[in-house]
């Protein structure tokens, strides 16, 4: 189960991997370190957390070739260097990080994107949480409007209480990248659903329409696939508030991959799907049958699309009748359709018809 | 005069100014821009030529000027520090068509027919109407003669002008000793790129690597290709036919014209590759009798003779057994120096180049080389450059249609590690290829004389000697590789694991620990490291190979260099002595080396200049893998060994030596050399080594794994 670790214990738990190099090379072999296959190849359905997890596939990352031992003088760094932030009382971004590497020399990242890779190694490794070695994401979290309350705790150290219908703007309200209780709190709700949204131009379709107010839902923009403080959020209201969460997307393979990041886990957080994935969400649309069903205006599928689509049907996440009809039916027309493409038939037809309709069927309206 | 006589003269006048008209195409003067390019080779080549058969290394100069940018006017200047020509002679040079002997040798030559410089002196004449400088001194005379030869296109003869003599001075006021200046003014166009008088000279020099070619564009930019090597190229013979090679009635006309009193004298004497028993067992397959005098066959006779000669009566089944014809009417560039012509004016990382045994076509010699020059910073999206010679003239047009292309396109170069479209055509990549076709009868498609025509056999030769490059270059690419992971692998347990072991004891806050251990199981192998570099001080080539251990148990081997022996290379500083394996093969064996030790070989290559060697393969004997060597073959040092032995009991030396010749199509007769008379059939002042040479075979087992060196030099 995924826990916060005090600044004393997150030190000992990264002692422990730097110890594993080390005690490696006084025995004479090649300093190493472990981890889980973190492919779809290695996930799993943990039936008591009811989401996906990594299985018990590992790797070991040693320093036999220059590329792995590098990477292993890198996670030295970066284990010194949040030892220092926790010593310091400092946070940083995973970008500033990326380019404090530059002063480690041959331990300097290659890319951003290696730097965020490797604390989520750390994270799996010593099994705490990116919070805990003061690295924040540079993405913004989701967006929300809705007649539901709570409290944020600021700048200054204050609680403020925030209804998300009342004491906003057009824009919602916006979360913060910690949604972890020491920084917010819901208080309360008059809400039947939460319907989290792919695109903005949606989210503000649905805003400009009141469909919060004449559905009695809370929106939330996803801003695509979405950050980790968004599905944390959205794991929170689901179980705190026992609200259904009904998620809208386009209709392509990358939304089906959005969808099962939300409710089944992303392979490449699996290691803290528990944490942040919410199994009771529903995808509404737009489906494979609702392209055809509403004679949507359409694109062909790429080249990429289609890979997308095929590797989707072997990954165990989609692994449900329901999921291999749509992704197959999708193969089928080889057509993919965004969800404002509703609007063919009028900008009242998504709130008017559409939803009701889709609701109509999850059994909420 | 009579009225025919003045019809004739008037023909005459006609003729030269629609001589030229008509035949500007295979002339060289059907463009403006062909023009230029065409006058600077006619006197290059005149240069080169007269440097060669007076055996002195040739220093020119070539300058163009734009004298009237509007009207396309360009000054065109060559100098050279040649013989010179006698005052006398000048005027026959420059002014008589086809003048010259040229033209019917047996040999290899540059300008090989054609109306060399005085084509150009013409075409001066005609485009501007002024006569050709030249400025001529020999070593004998204390001045230099100048005259201005033009043409009357009246008299269809040479005029000549202003004759007199100078003191001719350089420009740093030194006295010329002798040389030949020619300035002219015609009408051309200067132009940059592939087909340019720049592409022509840096061609030019690569192929003469002897020579030092400067040359200052018309923006006065000075390009310059120095002298790469003191080595002039080897003196040419005329040889006399080839059985192989020989037309019926030419045949008749040596029987006719022979004084000889038997057969075999005469076939022994007027023939190349001819020896006392191959001129019995032609007189058997042909059914004439030895004592026959040559005058005296009767038409059937010779028919039957040719046949014989052909291949086509035999003996016992077989055709008579020939030698080739000698080979030094061919003048090759030779392996080494193609390599330094190709690396002064190509910067690259690797040069393989190859230089095929001298073969026949229809009785003409002829011998293809070729050379590849890779990475470095030619642009690797492109295609390569193609570099295409014939008897050392740079073929610069009809690129497509030429033989040598088509060579090149025949070959599949994917499997070589270029890229290349359908796995034909042209290939892709950072690399240059050098064909050069060496013949004393080169086929060109046309007059143009720009493209070689079609010859199977030739084409063989070409794609053989390619494909063999190539596989060079596969083996480069792949040890490069190889080299890169072991390179990693050093900076693996150099510089990454002493950090990993430093910061990891300084977050534990506990000692460093040791890390021999897990270097040896990181590496767990045996490298070695070769360097080849060239002494500046000392003028010689030094060469080190460390080995190191990086097992956990004792390893011995004994390590084995390349060494381009037979190219005079001299073994220095070799204190660990060692012993010779084979003619460019040296070995040593090495003390034991204990798990985690490094032992250090090292040696220099004298009586080498810079650039000969540049790489040397290293080969071990031992039961555990040598990363950055390759394991001896011990058929193939058997093979070299068994050759030597042959060499040394027909009392040859093959120090010096360049042909390894072997026979192809014609089988060698080993008694036949050691005994009889060689220079028969072979021209009188020829080096006698070289060709007998021809008479051993080449080791028929395969090179293994990175040792095509042995027999080329370095790569």
């Amino acid at each position: 189960m995924v826990k916060r670790h005090s600044p004393e214990e997150t030190k000992v738990a990264m002692h422990g991997v730097v110890a594993e190099m080390y005690d490696k090379m006084v025995k004479g072999e090649p300093p190493s370190m472990t981890l889980p296959v973190r492919t779809k190849n290695n996930i799993g359905f943990d039936a008591k957390l009811g989401v996906y997890k990594y299985g018990k596939k590992r790797s070991t990352r040693d320093a036999t070739s220059l590329g792995s031992a590098k990477q292993l003088l890198r996670t030295l760094h970066v284990v010194e260097f949040i030892e220092q932030m926790i010593d310091a009382g400092k946070s940083s971004t995973l970008r500033e990080m990326y380019y404090i590497s530059e002063s480690w020399g041959m331990g300097k990242f290659g890319t951003q994107n290696d730097s965020n890779n490797l604390a989520e190694d750390l994270e799996i490794v010593t099994k705490c949480l990116r919070e805990d070695f003061k690295l924040r994401p540079e993405e913004d979290g989701a967006r929300m409007i809705g007649n539901l309350t709570l409290r944020e705790r600021n700048r200054r150290g204050e609680w403020m209480r925030i209804n998300a219908r009342d004491d906003v703007g057009d824009s919602g309200y916006g979360l913060p990248y910690n949604v972890e209780e020491e920084k917010i709190e819901l208080l309360e709700h008059d809400i039947d659903f939460i319907m989290a949204i792919e695109t903005g131009g949606m989210f503000d379709r649905l805003v400009e329409n009141g469909f919060d107010e004449d559905y009695r839902c809370g929106l939330l923009h996803l801003k695509g696939q979405p950050a980790r403080s968004t599905r944390r959020i959205m794991k929170r209201m689901s179980e705190e508030w026992d609200v259904p969460i009904i998620v809208f997307l386009d209709g392509d393979p990358w939304s089906f991959r959005i969808f099962a990041s939300i409710a089944y886990g992303a392979i490449k957080t699996a290691h803290i799907s528990e944490y942040l994935a919410t199994p009771s969400a529903s995808y509404l649309g737009i489906t494979s049958d609702d392209i055809v069903a509403y004679e949507l205006p359409s694109d062909d599928l790429s080249k990429k699309d289609i890979e997308a689509l095929n590797a989707e049907l072997t990954d165990p996440r989609f692994a449900d009748t329901w999921w291999q009809d749509q992704i197959n039916m999708m193969l089928d027309l080889g057509l993919k359709a965004e969800q404002q493409s509703l609007a063919k038939y009028g900008l009242d037809f998504v709130t008017d018809t559409y939803l009701p309709e889709k609701l109509k069927e999850l059994g909420l309206a | 005069m009579g009225i025919a006589q003045k019809l004739a003269d008037k023909q005459k006048q006609v003729a030269i100014s629609e001589f030229f008209e008509k035949n500007k195409h295979f002339l060289g003067f059907d463009s403006l821009a062909r023009s230029l390019i065409t006058a600077v080779k006619e006197s290059v080549d005149n240069s080169l030529d007269a440097c060669e058969e007076a055996r002195m290394l040739p220093t020119l100069k070539i300058q163009i000027n734009k004298i009237d940018a509007k009207k396309d006017i360009i000054e065109m200047k060559t100098t050279d520090n040649g013989p010179g020509i006698p005052q006398k002679s000048v005027e026959k040079v420059f002014g008589q068509l086809l003048f010259g002997s040229r033209f019917h040798a047996i040999r290899q030559s540059r300008g090989q027919q054609g109306i060399g410089i005085t084509g150009v002196v013409m075409y001066c004449q005609l485009t501007t109407g002024r006569p050709t400088h030249v400025r001529s001194k020999i070593a004998t005379e204390p001045t230099a003669s100048v005259v201005d030869i033009g043409l009357d296109t009246r008299k269809n003869k040479a005029t000549k002008s202003n004759a007199g003599r100078e003191i001719w001075e350089d420009e740093n006021g030194e006295l010329v000793e002798h040389g030949l200046e020619v300035t002219c003014r015609m009408k051309a166009k200067y132009q940059k790129g592939r087909q340019s008088v720049w592409q022509y000279l840096r061609m030019t020099s690569i192929v003469n690597p002897h020579a030092d070619i400067t040359f200052i564009d018309p923006e006065g930019e000075v390009h310059h290709w120095p002298r790469v090597t003191e080595r002039l190229p080897r003196i040419v013979e005329s040889i006399k036919p080839h059985p192989r090679g020989i037309h019926l009635g030419q045949l008749q006309r040596m029987c006719n014209e022979s004084q000889d009193s038997r057969m075999t004298v005469f076939l022994r004497g007027n023939f190349s590759g001819v020896s006392s028993r191959s001129a019995k067992e032609l007189c058997e397959a042909s059914e004439i009798s030895e004592k026959t005098k040559p005058k005296g066959l009767k038409s059937d006779q010779i028919r039957s003779l040719l046949e014989a000669m052909q291949g086509e009566k035999t003996i016992a089944g077989k055709p008579v057994k020939l030698l080739k014809p000698p080979t030094n009417c061919l003048s090759p560039i030779e392996e080494m120096l193609i390599k330094k012509g190709l690396s002064k004016t190509i910067d690259s990382r690797f040069i393989s180049t190859m230089t095929r045994v001298p073969s026949v076509t229809n009785g003409n010699p002829y011998q293809v080389e070729v050379g590849l020059i890779f990475g470095g910073s030619m642009a690797a999206d492109k295609h390569v450059e193609v570099l295409r010679f014939a008897n050392r003239v740079p073929l610069m047009y009809q690129q497509g249609g030429c033989l040598l292309t088509k060579a090149i396109e025949a070959v599949n170069w994917r499997q070589y590690g270029l890229e290349q479209a359908g796995g034909k055509g042209l290939p892709k990549g950072p690399a240059a290829i050098l064909v050069h076709l060496a013949s004393t009868n080169v086929q060109f498609t046309s007059e143009a004389k720009e493209a070689l025509a079609d010859n199977a056999e030739v084409m063989e030769e070409a794609r053989k000697a390619i494909m063999e490059m190539g596989r060079g270059l596969k083996k480069h690419l792949m040890k490069k590789k190889k080299m890169a992971k072991t390179q990693e692998k050093f900076e693996l347990i150099n510089d990454i694991l002493p950090a990993i072991a430093e910061k990891s004891a300084q977050i534990l806050d506990r000692p460093i620990p040791d890390l021999a251990g897990s270097i040896t199981k990181i590496m767990s192998a045996v490298i070695s490291e070769t360097q080849t570099t060239w002494n500046k001080e000392t003028k010689m080539t030094d060469v080190s190979v460390v080995l190191f251990n990086y097992t956990s148990r004792a390893r011995s081997y004994t390590i084995l260099c390349t060494w381009p022996e037979k190219f005079g290379a001299t073994l220095e500083n070799n204190e660990m002595g060692g012993r010779k394996e084979a003619t460019g093969v040296w070995a040593w064996k090495l003390a034991t080396l204990d798990p985690g030790e490094r032992i250090t070989l090292s040696y220099s290559l004298g009586g080498l200049e810079k650039g000969d060697w540049t790489e040397t393969d290293v080969f071990y004997r031992g039961s555990q893998e040598v990363i950055g060597a390759s394991k001896m073959d011990e058929k193939f040092l058997d093979e070299i060994r068994q050759q030597e032995k042959a060499l040394k009991e027909a009392g040859m030396d093959i120090i010096e030596t360049r042909d390894t010749g072997s026979l192809l199509d014609f089988e060698g007769d080993e008694d036949e050399s050691s005994d009889a008379e060689p220079s028969e059939a072979i021209p009188t002042d020829a080096e006698p080594t070289e060709v007998v040479l021809d008479e051993f075979d080449q080791p028929t087992v395969e090179a293994p794994e990175g040792q095509s060196t042995l027999f080329g030099g370095g790569n």
